[in-house]
């Protein structure tokens, strides 16, 4: 999954995989805007057949790779 | 000036001009706080009536300082607080003004008197007689000039008249409900779109409920607030639209009382029209079309489920009242059905033409010999079909992303004063319908800087923040050993843009 969700964000930013560690704050390092952010969670909806909804998730569940991972499984149940 | 009337006339009323979160603002309140900055402009400045300069989001007393520059016969330049310090600092060293607003806290270097809001605290809050309608702006006078992106890498003027706000009011008010309501105020000042609630909006005695940034980029509290709304009216870019649709819970139980979406800025894309029909049985659907320079919008159709099913672009459709269309190819009239043509806009809403700079201003407005009307070539390709106008692209560089008008080689020419960037290439990344998803930049550096991709984009990225604003940023940053020519020798940007196709 970590894997995937990595894939997902060295995409939309541009970069190599390696270099997408689990803390990375993509907000705060300006990798991700709001525009942005809307492609990451459609993206992610797809990536792992689960339903996700911008206007109830808060920016901290997707500002990093380790926090994205923490509400996919939370979802996946 | 016609929203001047207005506000005088819905102040003897109890009608609210504006909610910004916990805060409320009468229309007597905003004629009173206007009244206030007025007499305080004129006995200041006197005759001398240079342009206010505006910074920052959507505080409430912007309102009202924006009503009194209009009032005291000032135009007003808006410059929002996501503009960085070197750009506003270019808009003011051009347009010279004798006093800042500044909402923003920033330390902008000037000669100008700058008001922080604790100085017009008392100065807003001081009692003045109305102000004599001897010294409003008058119909020739520009009542705000706003700086949009210009392809030499600095921002360019445009003013637009008192006179151009009239015809553009009287032009759009037919489409609005007849009675009260509450218009969405999201967007930014500096944009002209945003004239469809200050302008529009007030003249009609609507309350503007305000959306800032902050609420923009969180959705949990954006949906939160417009749940309190009461909104009536959208006024928004088909972006910031998507943005919300993207969310399930963005349908007519969110916004009982919505009746309208006014679209502006960028194209309407079925997908979008689709949903929105699907999710708000109760409210039509307004597409727009129209430059700054000719005083937000000059086109309006209202999108009915026949266009939808249509296979062709969504119209931007006829021209509204006192508004006359042309298209031109070769210097000649275009009247054929789907002949595409350069976009030429004749009538009272077209401005003057560009601030301080006669050459743009002859380039691309005139003045029609046969009937007298003041003109402007749009560069926007378009064509006709039973009566509606369709959008087909642009002949230039320029383009929209999320509703920002952009020219590429703005951002080219702005990434090239960093400090290890030699030559930057930038180009639009479009999906399937055409509409630009983002910027990529291809950078040559100055010398090897021994970073990875990811840390190399992020400090660039950091670095462009000091003279782009965030939407002018490249998402995507690539260092590239060398540009793939065409074969007139100039960058391939087609061939840039190719290899980043099938990427988010």
């Amino acid at each position: 999954m970590e894997q995937k969700i990595a894939e997902v964000i060295a995409n939309l930013c541009g970069a190599g995989l390696e270099e997408i560690e689990p803390e990375l704050a993509l907000f705060e390092e300006g990798l991700l805007d709001s525009f942005a952010a809307i492609q990451l969670v459609m993206e992610l909806e797809e990536a792992f057949g689960v339903s996700l909804d911008m206007a109830s998730l808060p920016r901290e569940s997707i500002a990093t790779p380790a926090a994205i991972a923490r509400l996919i499984r939370e979802k996946l149940g | 000036m016609l929203v001047l009337e207005q506000l005088k006339f819905f102040a003897k009323t109890d009608r609210i001009a504006l909610v910004n979160r916990e805060e409320t603002l009468s229309y007597r309140e905003l004629d009173a706080r206007s009244n206030a900055f007025a007499a305080w402009l004129l006995n200041t400045f006197g005759a001398d009536r240079s342009p206010v300069v505006i910074c920052g989001d959507k505080e409430t007393d912007l309102l009202c300082c924006l009503f009194g520059a209009l009032k005291s016969g000032r135009a007003y330049v808006p410059i929002d607080s996501v503009v960085p310090e070197g750009r506003a600092g270019q808009i003011i060293g051009d347009v010279k003004p004798r006093v800042v607003v500044d909402f923003t806290g920033r330390m902008l270097d000037c000669d100008a008197v700058v008001l922080s809001p604790a100085d017009l605290a008392p100065l807003l809050g001081g009692s003045a007689a109305p102000i004599s309608r001897q010294y409003w702006v008058g119909d020739a006078g520009p009542a705000y000039i706003l700086f949009t992106s210009g392809s030499t890498g600095r921002p360019k003027g445009v003013p637009i008249t008192a006179g151009n706000l009239d015809a553009f009011c009287r032009g759009l008010l037919p489409y609005y409900p007849a009675d009260g309501g509450v218009v969405l105020h999201q967007v930014s000042y500096s944009f002209d779109v945003s004239g469809c609630a200050v302008y529009a909006g007030i003249s009609r005695g609507l309350t503007l409920f305000t959306v800032d940034h902050a609420m923009t980029g969180n959705l949990q509290e954006l949906f939160a607030a417009l749940g309190e709304s009461g909104l009536t009216l959208w006024v928004s870019t088909p972006s910031f639209g998507e943005l919300c649709a993207q969310s399930r819970g963005f349908s007519q139980e969110l916004l009982p009382r919505l009746r309208q979406f006014l679209f502006c800025g960028e194209v309407l894309t079925h997908t979008l029209c689709d949903t929105l029909a699907e999710r708000f049985p109760a409210a039509r659907i307004l597409n727009t079309y129209g430059p700054t320079e000719a005083t937000v919008l000059v086109t309006a159709a209202e999108i009915t489920e026949e266009m939808r099913r249509d296979s062709r672009t969504i119209p931007i459709g006829r021209a509204i009242d006192g508004v006359t269309l042309q298209l031109e190819r070769d210097g000649a009239e275009v009247t054929g059905e789907e002949q595409p043509g350069e976009m030429l806009i004749l009538g009272p809403t077209v401005g003057p033409g560009y601030f301080g700079r006669p050459d743009l201003t002859e380039k691309s407005f005139f003045t029609d010999p046969a009937t007298g009307l003041r003109g402007y070539r749009t560069g926007d390709l378009c064509y006709q079909r039973n009566g509606l106008y369709y959008y087909c692209g642009r002949a230039d560089n320029q383009l929209k992303l999320n509703g920002y008008r952009i020219e590429l080689e703005d951002v080219e020419e702005n990434l090239q004063k960093l400090p290890n960037i030699r030559r930057a290439a930038v180009v639009p990344v479009r999906d399937g319908d055409g509409k630009v998803q983002y910027l990529a930049a291809f950078l040559l550096l100055r010398e090897e800087d021994g970073l990875t991709p990811l840390k190399r984009a992020i400090a660039l990225k950091k670095q462009a923040a000091a003279y782009l604003p965030a939407y002018m940023i490249p998402r995507k940053m690539t260092a590239v050993k060398s540009f793939p020519l065409n074969v007139n020798g100039k960058i391939d940007r087609k061939a840039l843009a190719a290899s980043l196709e099938g990427t988010p």
